[in-house]
């Protein structure tokens, strides 16, 4: 295997799960977060050149949401597949504890799906993937006041949505 | 209520902070009532937040990386698609410990690398299903003549894994009869093959598969498959329990 394979291996493969977990919050479809992982991580491959150093995951992450922007208009109008998807729905018969469990769960995700946008990512970004400030501007292409902002923001929405419903 | 210092409150919360300017804003936070519930505001989304579902890339996923990456840099795919998988660093030392290993009984490590191979191998060929019914009557004769080994044959459609058929395979060196299974998009295998006295793994997670090892009669046993947790346990908790 060539060496930058396997560089490139080393450093951008093991960020494979949060690179398809923001895709999937991002896109809240999994199909399209497949697509969108599979564009980003070809993305990665051909431009690894570029990568100078720094930090791999912020580096794909921002990858990922270039390409869930750029694929994201048709998706975006399509509207979303509900959160509650072939996993959980197919899980059958459950103890009840765990199905009560798995539906708080459901409801969960669905309030973050519901979030516009621009405050889910910076809320997933933070929150999920403890990027720093400084990341999460490079990541979503914005000044890190209106990351801050944005975030504040975020974090009040969800904690008043999370009251009203749960 | 808001107050003037939120945004710097939350940098602080966030870690973002460092030194004289951390201390500055911990000294507020003490004595401001509205730093402090956006604080526990703070710290209860965090809390909720963590109870989402963690998402996680799927095998299949991984996979469809791995050929793209493959015909990316314009050679035949890998040896074995593992060590495509695995890190760069760790592959020469793998290489090496695959080398030690396939000199010796088959070990602990060589079991569970085995069948998550075979597993991952029928995955990606397409070729998960040699016989394909849900009838354990046709199953099981086939398994006997192919693979040389009969074990129990149970379909648990009714506990929502579906026997889809089975195949005759390999695990570290010896013939093995798998069943098939189907659990909503995913599928179980279940490995069988002739106890030969090695010790087996207990369980395990690699590479997004979870396997999960154990003796019955003469036979050793495993199940493998990317299902999360609860449903893998379940499986193999109905696996263990049939007789012939």
């Amino acid at each position: 295997m060539d060496d930058r394979r396997r560089r490139f291996e080393a450093q951008a493969l093991p960020h494979m799960d949060a690179a398809y977990s923001l895709a999937r919050w991002l896109s809240r479809s999994p199909a399209d977060a497949d697509d969108i992982v599979q564009d980003a991580m070809l993305r990665a491959f051909r431009g690894f050149d570029g990568f100078q150093g720094g930090d791999a995951k912020a580096w794909l992450l921002t990858i990922v949401r270039n390409c869930w922007r750029s694929a994201g208009s048709a998706t975006r109008r399509r509207g979303h597949t509900p959160i509650e998807d072939e996993n959980l729905a197919a899980e059958g018969a459950s103890p009840e504890e765990a199905a009560i469990e798995a539906s708080a769960r459901r409801r969960l995700d669905a309030m973050i799906a519901q979030l516009p946008e621009e405050f889910r990512e910076v809320l997933i970004l933070r929150e999920m993937e403890d990027m720093s400030y400084r990341e999460i501007a490079e990541i979503t292409g914005t000044p890190i006041g209106t990351v801050m902002s944005r975030l504040a923001r975020a974090r009040a929405l969800f904690r008043q949505t999370a009251k009203d419903c749960i | 209520m808001s107050c003037d210092e939120s945004l710097r409150t939350q940098s602080y919360l966030d870690g973002e902070l460092q030194g004289l300017a951390a201390a500055d804003a911990e000294r507020h936070l003490q004595t401001c009532a509205a730093c402090q519930a956006l604080a526990a505001d703070a710290a209860d989304v965090s809390d909720l937040l963590r109870k989402a579902t963690r998402h996680r890339a799927p095998a299949v996923l991984r996979m469809r990386v791995q050929t793209q990456l493959d015909r990316e840099t314009a050679r035949r795919p890998a040896r074995n698609f593992w060590f495509g998988a695995a890190s760069g660093a760790g592959v020469s030392a793998l290489a090496a410990g695959f080398a030690l290993l396939l000199l010796l009984p088959p070990s602990v490590a060589t079991l569970a690398q085995s069948v998550t191979d075979a597993h991952a191998r029928a995955l990606i060929n397409g070729s998960t299903i040699m016989v394909a019914s849900s009838n354990h009557h046709t199953v099981k004769p086939w398994l006997a003549a192919h693979a040389g080994i009969s074990p129990p044959v149970t379909d648990f459609a009714a506990e929502g894994f579906t026997l889809t058929g089975g195949r005759a395979d390999e695990v570290a060196g010896s013939r093995a009869a798998v069943m098939v299974y189907r659990h909503g998009n995913h599928q179980i295998d279940l490995f069988a093959w002739p106890d030969r006295g090695a010790p087996l793994p207990v369980a395990g997670m690699a590479h997004g598969f979870r396997s999960h090892f154990w003796k019955s009669g003469d036979l050793d046993f495993a199940a493998v498959s990317d299902v999360d947790a609860q449903a893998f346990e379940k499986f193999v908790d109905l696996a263990r329990a049939q007789r012939e």
